[in-house]
């Protein structure tokens, strides 16, 4: 192997010195130093992409976060649902009484629609901690010139993503591309 | 249109929101033997125990989905002509597609309103 390398450089050397033993020292030095300056490279572009603070910070608050939404959503959901039901199910006969009854159950629907606001803004957290992982990923692999590995395959991943697609797992799709209730009636004559 | 308002229904979700407003939903129209099941394989279970008028089954559930319910309901010889409306959010015309070459009657995608509901259940179980 010693010898092959030897003979590499020798090779591919371009009119520099060679020492006595055929050994090329200049462009061995020239290339320790690109591969060390390559090294530095990556080293400054894994700082750069401060690991640790994404796993230790920003990914745990996007996924409380996103637990929140789910939280309040259905707290939100219960309250409305359960003041519906509430005057659904009211066999009040007395009208004023009734009517004070309904305006307490919709003012409870009211303050639990505030929900959105929280969500909202919880949301847009969210998409700020994305949106800064994604930055320094994309800085990351454009300095380092990452290329995705085929050959890499997470086996739980492959069974999810064939799961999904030999059951039609698709989710819901955008509004601009999901089918509409009128096209799918049509397909049912 | 008549329906039986005395039909047992099966709703099948695996999310408990959506279960309670079917069940509100069909409470509003008049059923009222109304079950559920979390899942593909409660359902079956429940559908080899009680004779149903119709299934309203989600699509996307654990362990069991909505379109492998549908497959084994149209391939069980006791139960292949109960009626089945898919109520989902898949909403790929390559699911509506899936379903229907299952054998689902009907398919609703959410969000819905009762008019829909009422319109598909008619549709499917109306005399």
């Amino acid at each position: 192997m010693a010898t092959a390398s030897a003979q590499r450089v020798r090779t591919r050397s371009r009119g520099a010195p060679i020492d006595p033993g055929g050994i090329d020292l200049p462009l061995i030095v020239r290339e320790l130093s690109a591969v060390a300056e390559y090294v530095t490279k990556i080293k400054r572009e894994i700082g750069a992409l401060r690991a640790n603070e994404l796993y230790r910070a920003r990914i745990p608050v996007a996924h409380d976060e996103l637990g929140n939404v789910v939280n309040a959503t259905q707290s939100a959901t219960n309250t409305i649902m359960a003041a519906a039901e509430e005057i659904l199910g009211s066999r009040e006969e007395d009208f004023e009484t009734y009517r004070t009854f309904v305006q307490d159950k919709v003012t409870q629907i009211f303050e639990a629609c505030s929900f959105q606001d929280i969500t909202g803004q919880r949301i847009n957290k969210v998409v700020d901690e994305l949106a800064q992982v994604e930055k320094r990923l994309s800085r990351f692999a454009e300095a380092v010139n990452l290329r995705d590995q085929a050959a890499h395959v997470d086996p739980e991943d492959a069974a999810k993503q064939a799961r999904k697609e030999q059951l039609l797992l698709n989710g819901p799709q955008d509004a601009a591309v999901a089918v509409s209730q009128d096209d799918i009636d049509a397909l049912f004559g | 249109m008549a329906l039986d308002l005395k039909m047992p229904i099966l709703v099948v979700d695996d999310y408990q929101t959506m279960v309670r407003i079917i069940r509100n939903l069909l409470k509003q129209l008049g059923f009222e033997d109304v079950d559920d099941a979390s899942d593909g394989t409660a359902a079956l279970a429940k559908l080899k125990e009680k004779k149903y008028g119709l299934v309203i089954s989600d699509w996307n559930m654990e362990p069991m989905t909505g379109y492998e319910l549908l497959r084994h309901v149209r391939s069980d010889e006791a139960l292949r002509v109960t009626p089945f409306i898919m109520v989902t959010a898949e909403s790929k015309t390559e699911n509506v597609i899936a379903a229907k070459k299952a054998g689902v009657n009907n398919y609703i995608v959410k969000p819905f309103n009762a008019q829909t509901l009422k319109a598909k259940i008619e549709a499917v179980c109306g005399s």
